[in-house]
């Protein structure tokens, strides 16, 4: 109901809340300094994250509970939008303030903190929690740098293929498991006027390097990645721009987007739509996608139902469930933390407490951090399908079977150029040669330089 | 001339009706009541100073130094003299967005100028409904860059905008025409859609200006046979030509300074068909984390900015205007 009010009114009332709250808010605090706190250590950690529910879900699962565990250690959370949390985060530690706990996008990000020796070195602490038995191995190494560990995982990711399960039913195709059948399935929904593959790039430039990592990882093979990454392989071996000169025929077939042109002005939400209508029918994406799909599939909604599969290798003698390895996000803690002890405490805890995030995966879902998970961890609610996919990344993990994804092991020139020049590849403005030149004699820079990201070993 | 001015504005100076016998009585008083209102300026002016000194001097004068440095926005810059700059003249990005600059000027001092002065001069004739028009034409330029960006992006949409809605009804002149996706369109799509939000703008100051010509002059022109056009070029375009020089000029350096349309409708793409200066300076200043490389670029894009004004301040001490 719409209560008219005078302007005059407005202000005057106005003024008094203020003053009101202000006042309020100033006596509250007082108490607050003579309460049970004032011995506790308060930690500092600055959370990027736009959604007021998950605010509200992470402040009481992953701060209220462990402070009302921990009565010395006193977490708080300051949570910055999104967009703009690493640049606030970078001007306040450049300026020597900042958290406590220092969150970055991944580890070739984290890399710049570190060489300006603004992180502690975790190693003491790793030692005392056991942090080796508790993290998957190739997510910690990605935190070492001159053998020395700085930054922990905060989640991880891989890219798959989603595909609408009940298009695949209706015209009898089966889930590709080699080149050949996946050029196949292409053809024949390109054929039916189909989308083969949902793909556009209008609202993240970014979504091209998904790509560059796809043909990397899946058809020149991880071991050529792992050799190039750690400047035993040049960019510009034929195997490299093999696989971009395949990706750039995908594109010009149509199978991507619809061409070119609509891959450039395709929006995620007319594909996710489309994707969900059987308009197209697989889509290559990370495994952040999951938490789009309630909102498209199954009833209420489109009414069809979707699955997922492992990327199939694009050449012979690239593995089978091979799964490339991303990191969402880093956690460290800042050089001259005065609650660096308590601070590492916390972060024990967000490693320690399997259940945990699985639970936030099946209510918000949150992405677990690289941490062994046992089907017994996950709540009887969550997505099978969701679940299925965090046990076969635990496995492929474990048995070494992983690639490298470039926003999370690319150093930041060459990551950019995975997507910026590989849009002047599916353009026309650059050639497949020309594009790994270009990656070759960036990548060769920044690895003289030192800003390569730790690579985990193979 | 210089004489005349003097005893135009003497007594404006010293207050009608003071003899100078008077004024020389209080010689002494006026010095300290000018000096004083002096200081008083200065005290006015001052908190105003110090913010613009705080917000605009103190980052351009560290953005001078950064551009001689290697810095990643973290840490020490190590001084690398002129070797930013010396990447700048090899970086085809940069000479690329430079193109794009030149292009969005030549586009903006030809399209919205032109729109800006028709409008104005058509509004100038009409009294019924001409404060409606105004607000009309003025009304897309208050409109956030978010919004108008939004609402573009979905009338360009080819698959639901203007293009799907003409597929509908059976006109298929838009089919496989991207706008923002096809690199030959997406500069000039995006050029469209800010100097519709533009024009309008431009509209409301050259009017302004065309309504302080005197009528008298339109009605002599029309006693010589003047028609419209031969009114608008010899009264109307010299009667606002300080007006238009203004905004020639900052047309100018505002398209060398574009950055909100392409950032938000392309973010530069596709394939950098759109990057213009100011976006591949963001990008290699907080993608790239190279600050003083992207100083380096900030103080070129500055200097450029720089130079057209120092034009336009030539051309006014050249009697340009008058």
């Amino acid at each position: 109901m719409h209560l008219p009010i005078s302007r005059r009114r407005f202000l005057l009332d106005g003024s008094k809340a203020a003053l009101g709250a202000s006042l309020g808010g100033a006596l509250l605090a007082a108490c607050g300094g003579q309460g049970s706190q004032s011995n506790a250590a308060t930690i500092n950690f600055w959370y990027g994250l736009d959604d007021g529910n998950q605010r509200a879900y992470m402040k009481s699962h992953d701060v209220d509970a462990f402070n009302k565990a921990n009565p010395n250690i006193n977490v708080e959370i300051s949570f910055k939008p999104e967009a703009d949390v690493d640049r606030l985060i970078q001007i306040a530690l450049a300026s020597g303030k900042g958290p406590d706990i220092v969150p970055t996008p991944g580890p070739a990000y984290a890399l710049q903190y570190i060489n300006a020796n603004l992180f502690l070195d975790l190693d003491t602490y790793a030692r005392q929690y056991n942090w080796k038995n508790k993290i998957l191995g190739w997510a910690l190494d990605a935190g070492r740098v001159h053998n020395k560990l700085y930054s922990l995982p905060g989640s991880y990711q891989t890219l798959i293929i989603y595909y609408n399960k009940t298009l695949f039913e209706q015209k009898g195709w089966k889930i590709p498991t080699n080149r050949s059948e996946l050029e196949g399935l292409a053809q024949e929904a390109m054929g039916q006027g189909i989308m083969p593959f949902m793909a556009g790039n209008a609202d993240s430039r970014g979504a091209s390097e998904w790509y560059t990592t796809m043909f990397f990882n899946h058809y020149a093979g991880p071991d050529a990645v792992y050799q190039a990454l750690t400047g035993k392989l040049a960019w510009t071996d034929p195997v490299f721009v093999d696989a971009i000169t395949l990706l750039r025929s995908y594109f010009l077939k149509g199978w991507f987007g619809g061409g070119v042109q609509k891959y450039f002005t395709n929006t995620f939400s007319t594909l996710d739509a489309a994707f969900a209508k059987g308009k197209a029918a697989m889509d290559v994406e990370g495994s952040w996608a999951f938490a789009n799909w309630p909102s498209y599939f199954g009833p209420g909604n489109s009414g069809m139902d979707y699955d997922w599969f492992p990327i199939p290798p694009l050449r012979d003698g690239v593995p089978q469930n091979l799964y490339t390895l991303g990191i969402g996000y880093t956690l460290s803690i800042k050089a001259t933390s005065k609650v660096a002890s308590a601070s590492a405490r916390y972060l024990d805890w967000l490693y320690s407490t399997p259940q945990r995030a699985a639970q936030e995966l099946a209510d918000i879902n949150f992405p677990p951090p690289p941490i062994p998970l046992n089907p017994a961890d996950f709540p009887a609610r969550l997505d099978p399908r969701i679940k299925r996919h965090y046990l076969a990344l635990d496995q492929a993990s474990a048995q070494g079977n992983f690639g490298y994804t470039t926003w999370t092991f690319w150093p930041p020139r060459s990551d950019v150029i995975a997507y910026s020049s590989l849009d002047k590849v599916l353009s026309g403005d650059m050639t497949p040669a020309q594009f790994c030149a270009e990656m070759n004699q960036t990548f060769q820079q920044e690895l003289a330089q030192g800003v390569v990201p730790p690579i985990p070993k193979r | 001339m210089a004489a005349k001015q003097m005893t135009q504005r003497a007594p404006l100076s010293t207050g009608a009706g003071f003899s100078t016998e008077s004024r020389a009585g209080r010689g002494v008083a006026p010095h300290r009541s000018r000096r004083k209102y002096r200081l008083l300026a200065w005290a006015f002016m001052l908190p105003f100073f110090l913010a613009n000194f705080a917000v605009v001097l103190g980052p351009s004068l560290s953005t001078f130094y950064y551009a001689f440095t290697d810095w990643s926005g973290i840490g020490p810059a190590h001084f690398i003299g002129l070797a930013n700059f010396a990447q700048l003249l090899h970086d085809a990005d940069f000479h690329r967005a430079v193109i794009y600059n030149l292009l969005w000027v030549a586009m903006f001092l030809t399209v919205p100028i032109a729109l800006g002065l028709l409008g104005a001069f058509l509004l100038s004739q009409i009294r019924r409904f001409q404060l409606l028009f105004r607000v009309i034409y003025f009304i897309p330029y208050i409109i956030a860059s978010v919004v108008n960006a939004a609402i573009w992006q979905q009338i360009l949409d080819p698959q639901q905008g203007l293009a799907f809605a003409l597929d509908r009804v059976g006109i298929h002149w838009l089919d496989n025409v991207y706008f923002l996706g096809d690199k030959r369109l997406a500069l000039a799509s995006v050029a469209f859609v800010d100097n519709w939000h533009f024009w309008g703008f431009l509209v409301v100051i050259f009017l302004a200006a065309m309504q302080s010509i005197d009528a008298e002059l339109y009605n002599a022109a029309r006693v010589d046979g003047a028609g419209r056009w031969g009114q608008f070029y010899h009264v109307t375009l010299p009667g606002i030509r300080s007006v238009l020089g203004l905004a020639l000029l900052l047309v100018t350096v505002w398209s060398l300074l574009v950055f909100e349309y392409p950032f938000i409708m392309t973010q530069g793409g596709p394939a950098g068909a759109t990057q213009v200066m100011t976006i591949l300076l963001y990008k290699d200043a907080f993608a790239l984390n190279e600050p003083g490389y992207a100083a380096a670029m900030g103080l070129c894009i500055s200097l450029l900015a720089i130079v057209v004004a120092l034009i336009f301040v030539l051309l006014r001490r050249k009697g340009w205007e008058s």
